[in-house]
């Protein structure tokens, strides 16, 4: 099973390139910030978001402000939120994880190891 | 596309590591229904009292088993090792990609950036140039260089003191740490046409990111083939633009005139 479409929210482009590589099965809805994904959320063509990959530090709005703003909703608190970033202590990741994301990877990460977790969270998502 | 297309190369290693990973699955839940299909048959085998006649035939059974789960275990491994060099051709492909995406001088060097903190892991860095006068290198982008205690790295300039950075820029070879008098874990050499114009100083990494890989090599030498060249095509663009638009202006004027 597949889920209907990704939101990578990333200030890097590079990042964007990487995920489009290796996501190439799902569409891919593109933001820079948190302030920009959320206005993706909001667009009728991109409620079927059923994956986030998101990053913590960004510019106008980071990571943790989106990640609470999305849980908030109750039509988008069911979405599975990964966290994609170079923030490696513990500390940071029970903080992700306490806010509501389903995942943390950490920045540099193997392809590998983030497709495990993709496919961990997206697995019975119908299409 | 041709079938050279680095990017339809990329995606067909892609495809095939999933298919290849579908029929590992597979063959992971024949081999479970196997091995459960020979206990049961064991457990017969034994309630009977243990006629002599299936001996011969569970022998045969087990040691077929026993050839599936090497086989899987051999497939397995090739598997993994399949996937480690898809991501590791997915990363070079996407760092050459988007180092020459563009043809704006600053997003080539964010670029280089990005490649350093999101695919090497590196923390602290500093992009150096040489200047077109004195004997001293500009830091034209860093991260983190606030908690460097070497102080060699001041005010925007790089003026030498360490070996291993002072070297790479005399004789634009990669050098990759632990380097004795030096702080760098690496310093790639930026090349343009033979001449070494600046290098990439990888001083730190993130703390979970323990040491450079071997397939991080692979990123450094790409860094130091295309880094350099790419900058230079974006500011030799900037510049032709920049002059090609005062031209312009002047023609107006002129015809105004």
């Amino acid at each position: 099973m597949k889920p209907n479409k990704v939101l990578v929210v990333d200030d890097s482009k590079l990042l964007h390139r990487m995920f489009e590589m290796m996501l190439r099965q799902y569409p891919i809805v593109h933001a820079y910030d948190g302030r920009e994904a959320l206005e993706r959320l909001a667009e009728a063509e991109h409620r079927d978001v059923d994956l986030i990959l998101l990053d913590m530090n960004m510019p106008r709005m980071n990571g943790l402000e989106f990640l609470a703003a999305v849980k908030g909703k109750p039509e988008t608190a069911h979405i599975p939120v990964v966290i994609v970033t170079t923030e490696g202590k513990e500390a940071d990741t029970e903080r992700g994880i306490k806010a509501g994301a389903s995942a943390y990877v950490k920045k540099p990460f193997r392809n590998e190891e983030l497709s495990t977790v993709i496919a961990s969270l997206t697995l019975g998502v119908k299409r | 596309m041709s079938a050279q297309d680095p990017q339809q190369l990329a995606a067909e290693v892609q495809g095939a590591t999933v298919r290849a990973n579908l029929v590992l699955q597979e063959l992971q839940a024949a081999l479970e229904r196997a091995s459960s299909l020979a206990g049961s048959l064991q457990q017969t085998k034994a309630s009977r009292g243990g006629s002599g006649q299936t001996q011969p035939q569970m022998e045969e059974l087990t040691r077929r088993l026993a050839d599936l789960e090497s086989d899987r275990s051999e497939l397995s491994s090739r598997l993994a090792e399949f996937e480690q060099q898809t991501g590791r051709l997915m990363n070079l492909y996407v760092a050459t990609y988007q180092l020459h995406a563009t043809l704006d001088p600053q997003e080539v060097q964010s670029t280089i950036g990005e490649i350093a903190v999101n695919l090497l892991g590196a923390e602290r860095y500093a992009l150096l140039f040489w200047k077109s006068e004195g004997n001293r290198c500009e830091i034209a982008l860093s991260q983190d260089l606030q908690h460097d205690r070497s102080n060699i790295f001041q005010n925007g300039i790089y003026a030498g003191g360490d070996p291993a950075v002072d070297a790479t820029l005399a004789d634009g070879v990669l050098r990759i740490g632990p380097i004795e008098g030096s702080e760098a874990l690496a310093v790639v050499p930026l090349t343009v046409q033979g001449t070494t114009v600046g290098a990439l100083v990888i001083l730190k990494l993130f703390d979970h990111k323990e040491k450079l890989r071997p397939d991080d090599r692979d990123l450094l030498d790409l860094l130091a083939a295309h880094a350099a060249s790419a900058l230079f095509a974006a500011r030799v663009y900037s510049t032709t633009d920049r002059k090609l638009k005062t031209l312009e202006s002047l023609v107006k004027l002129v015809r105004r005139g």
